[in-house]
């Protein structure tokens, strides 16, 4: 058996790589910093799943995450890519 | 696509690194339409990538750069190589089985994980459709209901259709919140009223023994808390579905996930005047385990630097250097000797759910990491109930689910109907900051940035020492800190601040 892949897991939702031009087009509409949204450690397990296809993320990248909820249908939550805790 | 694969030694891959592009010469058949390679130092991890423009049979004549002296069979031409990020081999499958070690050659093929874009993925055209058009009403709809309503828009007739939605989005805008509204407040309202009238039982499994998970309030709080260890660790493994049916398969699993160690089937005693430790298998332990003689026989055969005597009913080990030290250490390690299953399971059990017969295996102690490895268990739908496990096994993601289902359940199963927007709110805050953070004093609480809104919550005087040492700075943003200066709070119409622009001068 290959090696289980976290992202298949019910209980994760889809996880995407958010590109340069839609982390502004993001940042703009939430009218938000980066350093405000919350976090999503590099080393967390999701996260290495996504690095095994795209290669290395860098810290500071945003995370678009699609979750099913039990209100909206689909609701988008965003994460930046980031090591520190906040204070 | 598929690579060669094999191990070499460093010197080799210098002497193909600087002779590129160059014929190396191999012991293994090298099919025709190998065109790269992955090359393992350590034969875990895959360090440098190839790529081979040619491959022919042996022949002496020819120059090239040889791993071994005899039984070359294959040569090939290496165009490029490169060093990589390693790649664990594990990424590798050969003939459909995954690899755990490259030592010589081996044609492999790597597993790209996909991800998939699950999004909308299960709905139905119709329900996608209404979906479609709450969206160009500038409103989401949970799924169920979106099912309910594509289920009836045929009778309801297309006029009546557009109504219907249009009075839905209506009511929406209703609802929502309003702007700074202290949502924090109502969410902790919400969940402490009913929590009061949570009772302190224990749910027991009917008719299984050893059996019980803790609910209700101590349960919520361990919840809340983010315990490292829930008081009563849990696992609901499922099967896939090739096996959920198959009686055999499941029992089997059950046998192979118990975690049996020596202390739990047989009595241990020490002889400190012959210097020997003694196993003696309870029989009535050994036949519900359904451990065999030979097991713990396979299990003390792993210690080494022993001699082993086997009795009728007993097992009469002796250290071969005779020393005290000796003889207790080995007595430890024969206690915490394991004979079968995963490490943290200490109980089984399968049940029948549903009419299909399906069975599901419930487990005391919880260890999802090794259980995700059994072949047989379907890891999509295999879950814990602790919730920093599955932080660190699955994701933070996957930790604000859990915690959002544990909450949620633990409140139904009493009765208590809670909003889940107020848990999803308690379960974002705790999953704020990449890791699973307590609510309190530790936790969020104790991390708000104004001084005067952490002193206020608790251990006042460490927090006002501490601020005044480091020359902290309150911005009186929150609501205690307002409270406490006596200033309007940041809330509701004090949080918006009325700006008078005048009318322009009009000209007379």
């Amino acid at each position: 058996m290959a090696k289980f892949n976290v992202l298949d897991h019910n209980l994760v939702p889809e996880h995407h790589i958010v590109s340069e031009e839609e982390e502004k087009e993001i940042l703009k509409e939430l009218n938000i910093d980066k350093e405000f949204l919350p976090k999503i450690s590099p080393n967390d397990p999701a996260i290495k799943a996504l690095e095994a296809v795209h290669g290395k993320i860098k810290e500071g990248t945003i995370i678009k995450i699609v979750r099913k909820s039990p209100t909206m249908g689909h609701s988008v939550y965003y994460r930046v890519v980031a090591s520190e805790v906040f204070k | 696509m598929a690579s060669l694969l094999w191990r070499d030694t460093s010197k080799n891959i210098v002497a193909i690194s600087e002779k590129v592009p160059v014929n190396y010469a191999v012991d293994f058949d090298v099919p025709a339409g190998i065109e790269d390679g992955y090359i393992t130092i350590n034969r875990k991890n895959f360090s440098y990538h190839v790529v081979i423009s040619g491959v022919r049979s042996y022949s002496p004549d020819v120059e090239a750069i040889a791993k071994k002296k005899n039984g070359l069979k294959s040569i090939i031409t290496i165009e490029k190589i490169e060093k990589i990020e390693p790649i664990s081999v594990m990424e590798f499958q050969s003939n459909g089985k995954t690899l755990d070690t490259v030592a010589g050659f081996e044609i492999g093929e790597r597993q790209l994980t996909e991800i998939k874009e699950k999004y909308g993925e299960s709905l139905s055209e119709d329900v996608q459709a209404v979906i479609n058009d709450t969206k160009a009403l500038g409103f989401s709809l949970p799924e169920s209901v979106a099912e309910e309503i594509a289920r009836h828009r045929s009778e309801w007739g297309e006029k009546a259709y557009k109504n219907i939605l249009k009075r839905i989005g209506e009511e929406i805008d209703n609802e929502l919140i309003d702007p700074y509204e202290a949502v924090g407040i109502i969410a902790a309202q919400s969940i402490g009223e009913p929590g009061t009238q949570m009772t302190m039982r224990t749910f027991h499994f009917a008719g299984v023994r050893e059996m019980n998970v803790t609910l209700g309030l101590p349960r919520l709080i361990e919840i809340v808390d983010a315990r490292r260890i829930p008081s009563t660790p849990s696992m609901t493994i499922y099967l896939k579905p090739e096996y959920e049916t198959n009686d055999e398969v499941v029992m089997d699993v059950v046998k192979r996930l118990e975690n049996t160690s020596i202390s739990d089937v047989a009595d241990i005693i020490t002889d400190i005047g012959e210097l020997t430790v003694t196993v003696k298998p309870d029989p009535r332990k050994t036949k519900d385990r359904l451990i065999e003689m030979e097991d713990i026989m396979n299990a003390i055969n792993r210690i080494k630097g022993i001699t082993v005597m086997e009795d009728s009913n007993q097992i009469i080990i002796k250290p071969q250097q005779e020393s005290f030290k000796k003889l207790y250490l080995l007595q430890e390690q024969i206690k915490g000797l394991t004979i079968k299953g995963i490490n943290g399971i200490k109980r089984a059990i399968a049940r029948v759910e549903g009419k299909e017969h399906r069975w599901v295996i419930y487990t005391q102690g919880s260890n999802l990491k090794d259980v995700l490895e059994v072949d047989e268990v379907d890891p999509t739908r295999t879950y814990t109930n602790d919730i920093v496990e599955i932080a660190n096994v699955l994701g933070i993601e996957a930790a604000r689910n859990a915690i959002l289902n544990e909450a949620l359940r633990t409140l139904q199963e009493q009765g208590l109907n809670v909003d889940v927007r107020h848990l999803m709110l308690v379960a974002d805050m705790m999953t704020f900051s990449g890791t699973v953070r307590a609510v309190g004093r530790t936790g969020i609480s104790g991390r708000k940035s104004s001084v005067l809104a952490r002193a206020a919550f608790e251990i006042t005087t460490k927090h006002l020492l501490r601020a005044g040492i480091m020359g902290e700075v309150d911005k009186l943003a929150g609501v205690a800190e307002n409270i406490i200066v006596g200033q309007p709070i940041t809330l509701g119409t004090g949080a918006v601040d009325i700006i008078y622009k005048g009318y322009p001068k009009t000209k007379k």
